[in-house]
This record gives structure tokens, C-alpha cells and sequence, in this order.
């Protein structure tokens, strides 16, 4: 229910702008770079491809991986991107030149889930092996290799310093480390059920949106009291990847099964729109650093990138 | 930061070395003013920068007219320069970002010491410390030196006629001075040979106040706390001082030049001695009375709440901890190599030492296990607390089983955006554009075979895969700590891995703690 105080201007609505076909398989996650100039989407076709968030064109393809993607992560200079694979390999890409600069390996199954640190010399990656590794970008080489669950990791993230990682699991519980010394310093959730799906800090770092597969939760990781819930939308069985959108009201985006993108007011948690056209679940939206744009992804039926925009 | 979830219990100094860094031979060391960087200035006159957070090297600074030994290291205040001195007698000045070389000024002698103007982000003025006569102000773009008086002349002004301070006359003798910036660097200290502390006045090269030290031994190094409220004396005489510095941090020098207006009708010595004791007052002094140990490279922690200083005997490789109240909290000892340099990080309780054979050895607090970090309503205890259950603990009550009480108001505004200003850093100037870190560049692959996944859907691993993260532990000599934990639902802590390799690849090494 709504009962935050009067806003300042009626709600705009977003709306579709544009929808991109580009992908012959799921797309299983979308990022705008840090600066907003380009997005990339990731596929199960084993490929990404770099759009112009301008030109809403594509600019090119990233080819090399042997198995399909989940995930992927922009550098903060926005001059690199990782992609986290299937075939249990994490690649840099250098998104000026195209081509892929280094292959991170060492996960022994399917990597899930990937981000770098605000510094981007290290980049965090979960595994269906049950570990969250931190990857030196310069080398390339693990520097801390984390027995962080007991089912796979579905989702980790630096927060705003890249002092702190949470990781989410499949085990139900959802963990913050020490980047710097791979120490677990505090678990947030531990009940087995329902799975986390997915874990994000917030721009200031001093919460964590945490998915879970009933419903999304913001919760206050210092004192670790949840302090609220969005519901509503559809998730029983994908890790649907939710965001903040902060350029002009804050709001809680989300993805769900239902085929629909869900907003949600971020201090009142009423649903402020759904958005549908999407013709499978949408699993992975991302809003743009400094414009009312978002852009989703969805799985196999769909196959589609769509740009919404606020009017 | 993380600060909330940290357990407050352990003391917040470091306990055991967790790593070396190898890389030539190393001599001196200057954090920048985060810590996610730290300089080491080699004995082949290059300058390498070390990415504290990866242990790797971000970027090395190698000028092919310097090959001597570099004697010091010092950053400007947001990170953009270096300034090496060298034992060649140069100064060189580094834009950092750029690897390029700024300027290079020949002295004529050996600076032992030289610290780049603390006020400016783009500074171009250092003090230099020479080997054997006065500290001298140098201008890197003009190379103009002018050398600041050491010792109050016999017409008792204050200011010294030039020809005192040079060395090349014979008559002046050998007197290492040591000498430092304030912290907005409008006034210098300096320590002379007469174990006389000098407040110089040093663009009107005029000495303002005058605080002699008790027991008037040699004073070899000065170095202010970060936040320029204390000052460090390290004497001949074993004793290390310091001092509370009673100026105002910004504008010092103007304070001092006004209360001198208003002072005393007194003659040159006395009036600079009644002015010296309104700046500076004696805190602390920590000695070590039973070995009688000299000090080598004493500083502060980063929030100057610890004072450590190296033992200077060369069998040992020893680190005394002092609090601020003077008590002695710790002694860090590592392998029998003579300590030559010494840092403590500026925010976290990580120590570094530079050892007579070129490492680097860095101290950390010891991990132990957080407890209550398993699980969410566990919290540790400092003792055992009697607990006393309730009448109704354990009666079966089906009306009102536990529900999830959230005491959490959840209509509360909530703000995700706003950031604190981190406290620690508070003079910081934003527009500077300060440099945290450099931009890590991922170093090209090798080309390599491509490597074959298809139909393959074993957790073996083929042959070009590297460790996996069963077996990482295997065959890693010299490790020190290996995380584990007994896990409670099998989920354990975290293992490093470790590389053989190049000779810059971190390695460990135990020690011993006291």
C-alpha cells in the first residue's frame, strides 16, 4: 500500500522503445556500461554482443566461448567486460578492440555470476562448483579461491568500496566476505528454503537487495533486519537478476516469470508498473547510470533485448 | 566501510607477517595516501609501485640516468607524483600516471631524505636532507636550492649567514640534520646535531622558535602524525620523543609570525626558546632500558593512536609497538635481517618492513575465526553469561508460536544513495581528482590451444585446466596460514592459492610473535 508522502510530480510510465532481436538462443543478462554509452547482452549462443545506448544499434559481437553465457560485468572505466560461462571459463574482453584479452580458469563447473570491484583490479566470480573466486585482472591468477557454499552460487557483487562481497546460493543463505582476505564476516540468510537467487549492494553499500525465490528483500546488513519487501511478480525456478533505479525516483526493478517487468517504489514497495511484451520469463534488467532507460533480457521463447524508456 | 561488522575485540595493531613482496632489492618504502598503493624504491634506481590490494605491481618508474640506489620515497599528497632521491645525488620527480619524468636536479651531495611539499596536489618544492650538511629547500623546475640555517648564529637574529651551512669551507662539521614538512608544510622542523629542535620559517628562511630536546643528543629522524597533531623525534640516544604539536594545523606560520609581534622583550636565544615552547610540549618518550636498542625508521599508525619504531641492531629484525600512552604493546619479530625501513599503512593495522636483503615483509593482524559470522543470530561472547530461562520457556503454547516479529519499522525511509564522509580522510579535496588506483590493465594471454569442453561433463578437469579448488593446498611450501574452519554445514573459508613464478609473485614466510 502506498503511503509514502505526496511525490513531487505524477508518475511517469516507461514505455517500449525499442525491442532487438540479435540473439538465436536465451539471453541470460544484460549491463549498461558504467558510463552509459554502451550496454552488452549474453546469451546461451555462446555469445555477447555491445550495443550504442544512443543508436540503440548493434556495434559488434564477442565470440570465443564453448558454452553459453550467464553472466557478465562491465569494468568501471567501461573499457572491459567479463563473461561468466558455461564452459567453466571467465573471459576479459577489451570492448574498445573486440577481442578477448584473457581466459580466467579455474572453476571446475559452470560459472554463473561475475562482477568487477569499483577499482576493477579484481573481479569476483561464483560457481556452480560451490566457490566465489577473486581473479587478479592484471594476471589473471586467483587470488582467493572461497569454499563460500554448499550448492551453487548464484550471484556476487562488490560493494561500493570493493571492501565487501556478498554471494547468494541455491543453499538458501546469502554471505558477506572480506574482499581482501576472503573471510566470511557475516551470514545474512540462512534458512535452506527458499534458494537466493540473487544479491546486490546498494550504490551506497549499505544495503543488500537479496532475491529469493518468493519474493525480493532489502535488507540492513549491519544490523541484518530485512527492512523490505517487494512482491508481487513471479519466481519459483530462474535467478532473475532485480536492480535500483535512482535517476529519477528510486525504485526496485525486476524481471519475472510472468513475462512482465515489474517497478516497484523503493520506500513505499507499491507497484508503480508492470511492463509486458516480453513473451518469456524476463531474467535480467538494467537501468542507465544517469537516464530513465531500461533495458531487459528474456529466455529462449522471447530471445529478445527490449529498451523501455520513461517519457 | 566494513567498520559495523568487524569484531572490535582484537587491537587493532598487527601481529604476524602474511606476506613478502620480492622484487630486486628493495630499500625504501612510502604508502600513498589511501594505501592501495605503496612505492619501493629499488637498488637499481628504479621506483616500483606495488597494487596493495592485488599484491601485484601496478607500474615501475625506471629512468635509464639513474642507476644508483635509491635513498628515499615520497608522494605527493593525492597520489599524482613521486619523488625519488638516489644515490647518485639526484632528485627525481615522477608523474605517476604518466611514468614520465618531470624534472631531475643534482645535488651536491647524497639526499639521504627527501619529502615533496605536502600542500599542493602538483608540487614542485621538496625538502632534502643530505648526507652530511643542512636540509635545503629545492625547486624541481628550476633546480634552485636554498638551504635552511641548522643552528642559531652568535649575533643571536636568527638567521644565519649562508657560508656557515656549506660544507666545502671544512668548518662546519659533520651534522646530519634531520628534517620535516608540517602538514600543510608553510613551516618546517628541524633536528640538529645539538639535539635542538628548529621551527623554520623556511620561504623567509628565518627560524622562529627553537625547542631544545632533553639530553641534547643528535636527532637522525623526524616525522609528523598523519594528522599533524604529533611530532616524532628519534635521537642518538636511544630514546624516541614525541611531541604535541600546539600550533593551529592551517596557518601556523601566521599564528607564530603574530603572537611574535605580541611577544616578549627578550634577547634572540631566549625569545626563540619562550616562542619554541608555545609550539611544541613534550607527550611521550619510549626507550627500550634493558637492551638499549637504537631506533631505525620510528613512525605513527595511521590514526596515530601506535607509535612503532624498528630496533636498529643489525643481527635482528624487530618492531616495537608503543600505545599512545607509552606502553609497550607488542614487539613483531621476523627473520634475522636488519630492518632498514618502516611503514604503517594509513587506515588499516597492516605494518611494512624493508629488510637489509631487499623484501618487503607486511604485517597483519592475525585471522581468527569469526564465530558468529556462521550464522545469522549468533553473536560472540567475551565470556560465559549465565543464562536463566523463563517460566514459560518450554510449555507448549500452539496459539502463539513464534512469529517472525519484525520491530522493524518497514514504512522507514530509506536512503541507498547517500554516503558518509569517511572520517579518516576528512581534509580530503575532491576536486584533486585524487589517484586511489591505477587502471589494471589484464595482461595478454599467452595464445594457447583452444581448449575442448564439448561433451565432456566430468568435474575432473582436463590437463589445461589449472588447480582446481579441491587440491589448491597441495605441495605450497612455506605457507603460513591455511584458512580452515570447521565447518557446519560443510562450507568452509577460504584458501589462497599460491603461484611459484616470477620473482615479484608474493610468497610467505612464517615468524615469530612475541
Amino acid at each position: 500500500m502506498a503511503n509514502n508522502g505526496n511525490p513531487t510530480q505524477a508518475y511517469r510510465p516507461y514505455s517500449l522503445k525499442k525491442i532487438l532481436t540479435n540473439h538465436t538462443r536465451a539471453v541470460s543478462c544484460v549491463k549498461f556500461s558504467k558510463n552509459g554509452k554502451l550496454f552488452a547482452s549474453a546469451s546461451l549462443d555462446k555469445t555477447l554482443s555491445v550495443w550504442s545506448s544512443e543508436t540503440l544499434t548493434k556495434l559488434f559481437s564477442l565470440t570465443g566461448h564453448s558454452d553459453g553465457i550467464s553472466d557478465l560485468a562491465w569494468s568501471s572505466d567501461s573499457t572491459y567486460i567479463c563473461s561468466a560461462s558455461d564452459d567453466r571459463t571467465l573471459r576479459i574482453w577489451d570492448a574498445r578492440s573486440a577481442e578477448c584479452v584473457k581466459t580466467l580458469k579455474g572453476h571446475s563447473d559452470i560459472v554463473f555470476c561475475v562482477n568487477f570491484n569499483p577499482q576493477s583490479n579484481l573481479i569476483v566470480s561464483g560457481s556452480f562448483d560451490d566457490t566465489v573466486r577473486i581473479w587478479d585482472v592484471k594476471t589473471g591468477k586467483s587470488l582467493h579461491i572461497i569454499r563460500a557454499h554448499a550448492m551453487p552460487v548464484t550471484s556476487v557483487h562488490f560493494n561500493r568500496d570493493g571492501s565487501l562481497i556478498v554471494s547468494g546460493s541455491h543453499d538458501g543463505s546469502c554471505k558477506i566476505w572480506d574482499a581482501s582476505t576472503g573471510a566470511l564476516l557475516k551470514t545474512l540468510i540462512d534458512d535452506k528454503v527458499p534458494a537466493v537467487s540473487f544479491a546486490k549492494f546498494s550504490p551506497n553499500g549499505k544495503f543488500i537487495l537479496v532475491a529469493t525465490l518468493d519474493n525480493t528483500l532489502l535488507w540492513n546488513y549491519s544490523t541484518g533486519k530485512f527492512l523490505k519487501i517487494y512482491s508481487g511478480h513471479k519466481n519459483r525456478v530462474y535467478c532473475i537478476a532485480s536492480t535500483f533505479s535512482v535517476t529519477s525516483e528510486k525504485y526496485i526493478v525486476s524481471g519475472s516469470e510472468d513475462h512482465c517487468i515489474y517497478l516497484w517504489d523503493l520506500q513505499g514497495k507499491n507497484l508503480v508498473q508492470k511492463l509486458d511484451g516480453h513473451t518469456d520469463t524476463v531474467v535480467s534488467v538494467t537501468c542507465h547510470p544517469t537516464e530513465n532507460m531500461i533495458v531487459s533480457a528474456a529466455l529462449d521463447n522471447d530471445r529478445s533485448v527490449r529498451v523501455w524508456v520513461q517519457h | 566501510m566494513n567498520a559495523p561488522i568487524i569484531d572490535p575485540l582484537q587491537g587493532d595493531f598487527p601481529e604476524v607477517i602474511e606476506e613478502y613482496l620480492e622484487h630486486g632489492v628493495m630499500k625504501c618504502i612510502a604508502f600513498n595516501r589511501r594505501g592501495t598503493l605503496l612505492a619501493a624504491g629499488c637498488s637499481d634506481g628504479s621506483c616500483v609501485i606495488w597494487d596493495f590490494e592485488t599484491r601485484g605491481i601496478a607500474k615501475e618508474l625506471r629512468d635509464k640516468d639513474c642507476v644508483a640506489a635509491i635513498t628515499s620515497v615520497c608522494w605527493s599528497k593525492y597520489g599524482h607524483r613521486i619523488l625519488v632521491s638516489s644515490a647518485d645525488k639526484s632528485l627525481t620527480l615522477w608523474d605517476v600516471v604518466k611514468e614520465e619524468r618531470i624534472a631531475r636536479t643534482t645535488l651536491p651531495q647524497t639526499p639521504l631524505q627527501a619529502r615533496l611539499h605536502p600542500g599542493s596536489s602538483t608540487p614542485s618544492i621538496c625538502l632534502a636532507c643530505p648526507f652530511s650538511s643542512a636540509p635545503m629547500i629545492v625547486d624541481m623546475n628550476t633546480g634552485n636550492t636554498t638551504v635552511l640555517p641548522v643552528s642559531i648564529s652568535d649575533t643571536g637574529n636568527g638567521v644565519v649567514p649562508p657560508s656557515r651551512n656549506r660544507f666545502s669551507d671544512g668548518s662546519a662539521p659533520f651534522s646530519p640534520t634531520a628534517a620535516c614538512f608540517n602538514k600543510y608544510g608553510d613551516l618546517v622542523y628541524v633536528g640538529n646535531s645539538k639535539g635542538e629542535l628548529l621551527i623554520v620559517d623556511h620561504k623567509n628562511v628565518l627560524i622562529c622558535g627553537i625547542v631544545p630536546v632533553p639530553g641534547n643528543a643528535v636527532i637522525k629522524n623526524m616525522v609528523f602524525s598523519r594528522n599533524g597533531q604529533y611530532l616524532l623525534t628519534n635521537s642518538n640516544d636511544r630514546t624516541i620523543r614525541i611531541y604535541e604539536n600546539l600550533l593551529p594545523l592551517k596557518g601556523g606560520l601566521k599564528f607564530l609570525e603574530e603572537s611574535n609581534h605580541a611577544g616578549d622583550e627578550q634577547d634572540g636565544f631566549e625569545k626563540l626558546k619562550a616562542v619554541g615552547s608555545r609550539c611544541l610540549a613534550l607527550f611521550r618518550e619510549f626507550q627500550d632500558s634493558i637492551t638499549k636498542v637504537h631506533w631505525k625508521a620510528p613512525c605513527f599508525s595511521g590514526d596515530g593512536e601506535w607509535v612503532i619504531g624498528g630496533s636498529a641492531s643489525k643481527g635482528e629484525h624487530k618492531i616495537y609497538i608503543w600505545d599512545k600512552a607509552g606502553h609497550l604493546v607488542k614487539i613483531l619479530e621476523g627473520p634475522k635481517e636488519a630492518l632498514i625501513d618502516l611503514a604503517w599503512h594509513p587506515v588499516h593495522p597492516i605494518v611494512v618492513s624493508v629488510s637489509l636483503t631487499g623484501l618487503v615483509y607486511i604485517w597483519a593482524k592475525d585471522y581468527t575465526e569469526n564465530w558468529s559470522a556462521f550464522a545469522p543470530d549468533f553473536k560472540e561472547l567475551e565470556e560465559n553469561e549465565e543464562y536463566v530461562e523463563r517460566e514459560d520457556e518450554f510449555d507448549l503454547m500452539p496459539e502463539t508460536e513464534k512469529v517472525k516479529e519484525s520491530d522493524v519499522d518497514e514504512d522507514e525511509e530509506i536512503d541507498i544513495m547517500g554516503v558518509e564522509k569517511d572520517s579518516a580522510f576528512s581534509d580530503s579535496d575532491m576536486s584533486q581528482g585524487e589517484i586511489c588506483f591505477l587502471p589494471a590493465d589484464p595482461s595478454p594471454d599467452v595464445p594457447e590451444p583452444q581448449d575442448k569442453f564439448v561433451g565432456s561433463n566430468s568435474k575432473q578437469g582436463d590437463s589445461n585446466q589449472s588447480v582446481s579448488a579441491l587440491s589448491e593446498e597441495a605441495g605450497q611450501s612455506g605457507r603460513l596460514t591455511s584458512h580452515i574452519s570447521t565447518p557446519l554445514e560443510a562450507m568452509d573459508n577460504s584458501a589462497a592459492e599460491d603461484n611459484g613464478g616470477t620473482s615479484s609473485r608474493r610468497n610467505r614466510r612464517a615468524s615469530e610473535v612475541m
